[in-house]
């Protein structure tokens, strides 16, 4: 279990605390949402939680972060690496820059580990095969759609084989059809089992992937609980959040008086 | 009021990629026009051709009839804004207010009417409290939304964003929503590039669907997210905002936005 | 994203061939001594016959002949022709005069003057191109780290490499966006340095900005361990290859000595 123990994050130079006392956990197999207005800290709650800040960025840490009951202040971050890892939301600055083909880039992570050659061409090639990108191996990575360049950065988190995924709004940069084929890719992840935190302004990509949702407001952890009562709650929009278009329109319908409509999700589309 | 024309607008990147092959399109003055495409489709290829940072290889664009080749990009920028994607790429002031004032400032405004223009743009992005801040303290969001003010202080007929709400939470949606309304009521045309189909069904009144460097659909937001068109949009590689798909999935017929579902089922039931 | 931008031939084409498969030093060495031998040489007929056998014949046994040629021309045209142009019309010392236009002379010391320059500047960047067109960075740079190299000064030296053509790219977009804001960037030179700070205050700003995400990538993918990097493959060397590198430099250091020792050469 990853946990957050009443956290507080200061950047370096900055006035005051980004995000403030944040108690959260992200049990093994679980995806947890974390949504809120911009600037409400939900990209400094997955650099916490990745390791990064204070490691690489400076500033400073309040609180504990705990990785099975142990405290990791004090551990550098490659020795992380293997436990938490994260997903930004450019792809472009994902890539490491030196690799000419998809399948030195996935590996690029685990090769930084020194671990024996074979191990790297194995966890490379199932870490593409997770993500159903095994035709892009020999691409250009620099030469992808934004979506494929998403998969390949997810990929390359992959192939380090954390046990938590901090993903910080890994569609927000990308088309529909990026959309598409990362949201799918996503499923496909929590499906099989891997403990995700994921920052997302699209709350109809949460509803369909996670267990519970944290909402963030002004750096304060606002709301935490299961991702049907969170996206169904009245004070979503009062908190600068776009509840899924589902139910945001049903309780229009119902307000209306219509209470007999149902708009039921719609079959296979 | 300004009146855009393409006439078989070709262009052909150095490197041979074809981005635009024979696009015809009329733009009306107060139109608000949303372009949609994927990614390569050729939607930013194109607007660039309307201010002239790009040339046509083929083909025209017309400026109420005159022709933009006659024109250099400074001229035309006092005639059409254009807010590119990555406010980076064009934040370069101490502060905001003065961020906002460089642009104006190049298409002639001064004086008093300057600072209108200033203090105008900022309220409609929502940007008037910081104003004496450096750009860079605030959010990607918040620096988006500073580079769009830049562009609506130069007061220009026609205004265009690529991607504006891209990285917006819901509020930021709303506040380009509502500036989009505001300047096609002021009798400025619009033109946006988004990937956003809620947005752009919500927002824009006319749909222009790329693909591959051609124009695949053009009409009115109800016609181009209408069932009949679904699979023209699936083979550009899009999908119909949720209030179309819900209203024809109850059968209401084409609600591309979601007070247009709203009422379809109201009048359904009474 | 990004629409594709107006995209040119960023990469060598990836052809194969024997001399594509030396491994990644050899090729180095080969351009480096070509470029030195070049420069000690001198004359025309020396660096002439230097860029026939290491670069123009190795280029046709890879294939990429017409492209080297090409992107040397523009790599060595703009120094070459204000070389050729200094050197034919304002060679001081020269006596046999070709040509008079007005109060310049062109002379024919100041001709074979220029045509040395010229034939140096050819081989060297013929010798680079050579080596850029048959090598892939990240062979190079497996190489060098195979040998010892620290991986992270090899990191360094490839990104900085490679990093050019988007730097360009963002340079294009930022004076696209200024101009779109009606900053003039023709015109008189005042206006011109006036346009400045808004085209390099986004270039600096912009990089510092990219360049912490960047890092922060870099840390998240465990880049800061010390001790060794795994290499996913490491460039074939061979006994011939050893003692050819070998060879090269000595022949090298023979002819500079001669050189300066004043032998005949």
């Amino acid at each position: 279990m990853l946990v957050l123990d009443t956290v507080s994050y200061r950047y370096a130079g900055a006035a005051g605390d980004a995000v403030t006392k944040i108690s959260l956990d992200l049990r093994d197999q679980e995806v947890v949402g974390l949504v809120g207005a911009n600037e409400s800290g939900k990209s400094t709650v997955c650099l916490v939680a990745s390791g990064l800040a204070p490691r690489a960025i400076g500033g400073v840490l309040g609180g504990r972060v705990l990785i099975d009951g142990a405290d990791v202040a004090g551990r550098p971050i490659h020795e992380l690496v293997g436990t938490v890892g994260i997903c930004f939301q450019n792809p472009e600055t994902q890539l490491s820059g030196v690799t000419e083909t998809v399948f030195e880039e996935v590996a690029f992570g685990p090769a930084n580990l020194g671990i024996d050659r074979d191990e790297l061409v194995r966890r490379t090639g199932e870490a593409l095969e997770t993500l159903g990108i095994q035709g892009l191996a020999r691409r250009d990575p620099r030469r992808l759609s934004g979506g494929q360049m998403q998969l390949v950065a997810l990929a390359g988190l992959l192939a380090l084989q954390p046990r938590y995924l901090v993903l910080d709004e890994p569609t927000a940069q990308l088309d529909p059809a990026g959309t598409r084929l990362v949201g799918e890719a996503l499923q496909a992840l929590a499906q099989r089992g891997s403990a995700i935190l994921i920052a997302e302004h699209k709350t109809d990509l949460l509803a369909g992937l996670c267990g519970r949702i944290a909402v963030l407001q002004r750096g304060e952890l606002a709301m935490l609980g299961g991702a049907q009562e969170v996206l169904a709650d009245d004070r979503l929009e009062g908190l600068g959040i776009a509840a899924p278009v589902q139910g945001r329109l049903q309780r229009r319908i119902d307000a209306l008086g219509l209470a007999a409509t149902s708009i039921a999700p719609e079959p296979g589309r | 009021m300004t009146h855009l024309h393409l006439e078989g607008l070709s262009h052909v990147y150095p490197g041979g990629v074809r981005a635009l092959e024979g696009v015809d399109l009329e733009i009306h003055p107060t139109e608000r026009l949303a372009l949609v495409g994927e990614n390569g489709s050729g939607k930013t290829t194109l607007v660039r051709h309307l201010n002239g940072l790009l040339r046509p290889t083929s083909g025209r664009v017309l400026i109420d009839g005159r022709d933009a080749a006659l024109l250099r990009v400074a001229q035309l920028s006092r005639l059409i804004g254009l807010a590119f994607q990555n406010p980076d790429h064009q934040i370069f002031s101490s502060t905001v207010r003065r961020e906002v004032m460089f642009g104006a400032r190049n298409a002639g405004l001064r004086g008093g009417v300057l600072e209108d223009a200033v203090v105008r743009s900022l309220r409609l992005v929502g940007l008037e409290q910081v104003r004496d801040d450096n750009p860079y303290d605030l959010g990607y969001s918040r620096r988006k939304l500073l580079a769009i003010a830049s562009v609506l202080a130069m007061d220009t007929q026609v205004v265009i964003l690529d991607e504006p709400t891209t990285g917006q939470d819901a509020p930021g949606v709303a506040a380009i929503e509502r500036l989009v309304g505001g300047l096609s009521e002021a009798g400025r045309t619009v033109i946006a590039v988004s990937h956003d189909m809620r947005f752009v069904a919500e927002t824009f009144s006319r749909v222009v669907v790329m693909q591959a460097g051609r124009i695949a659909l053009d009409g009115p937001v109800e016609t181009v997210f209408a069932e009949q068109s679904w699979p023209a949009l699936a083979a550009s590689r899009l999908e119909p905002p949720p209030a179309a798909r819900l209203g024809a999935s109850l059968g209401l017929g084409s609600t591309p936005t979601e007070t247009a579902l709203l009422a379809a089922i109201g009048a359904g039931r009474s | 994203m990004n629409e594709p931008g107006p995209e040119g031939p960023l990469e060598a084409p990836r052809a194969d061939s024997p001399y594509h498969r030396l491994n990644p030093l050899t090729k180095a060495v080969s351009a480096t001594v070509t470029g030195i031998a070049a420069l000690v040489l001198g004359g025309v007929i020396g660096p002439a016959l230097l860029t026939l056998v290491a670069v123009i014949i190795p280029a046709a046994i890879a294939g990429v002949l017409r492209v080297l040629v090409r992107t040397t021309l523009l790599l060595s045209l703009p120094i070459g022709i204000s070389a050729v142009l200094v050197n034919v019309f304002f060679f001081p010392a020269g006596r046999d005069v070709l040509l008079r236009v007005g109060p310049i002379t062109a002379t024919g010391e100041g001709l074979s003057l220029a045509l040395e320059v010229l034939a140096r500047i050819l081989a060297i960047s013929g010798a680079i191109t050579l080596f850029y067109l048959t090598t892939r960075p990240s062979d190079f740079v497996a190489d060098l780290e195979h040998r010892g190299v620290s991986s992270r000064l090899a990191f360094v030296a490839n990104a900085s490499a490679q990093t050019v053509p988007q730097m360009l790219e963002r340079a294009g977009s930022i004076v696209a966006a200024q101009r779109a804001r009606g900053l003039d960037t023709e015109g008189s030179i005042v206006r011109r340095l006036r346009a400045l700070p808004p085209l390099v205050g986004p270039v600096i700003l912009g990089t510092l900005g990219e360049v912490e995400e960047r890092t922060m990538a870099l840390e998240a993918r465990g880049f800061s361990r010390p001790g060794r990097r795994t290499l996913l493959r490491i460039p074939a060397d061979s006994g011939v290859q050893r003692l050819t590198r070998w060879l090269l430099v000595g022949g090298l250091s023979v002819l500079a000595a001669s050189r300066i020792l004043g032998v005949p050469g």
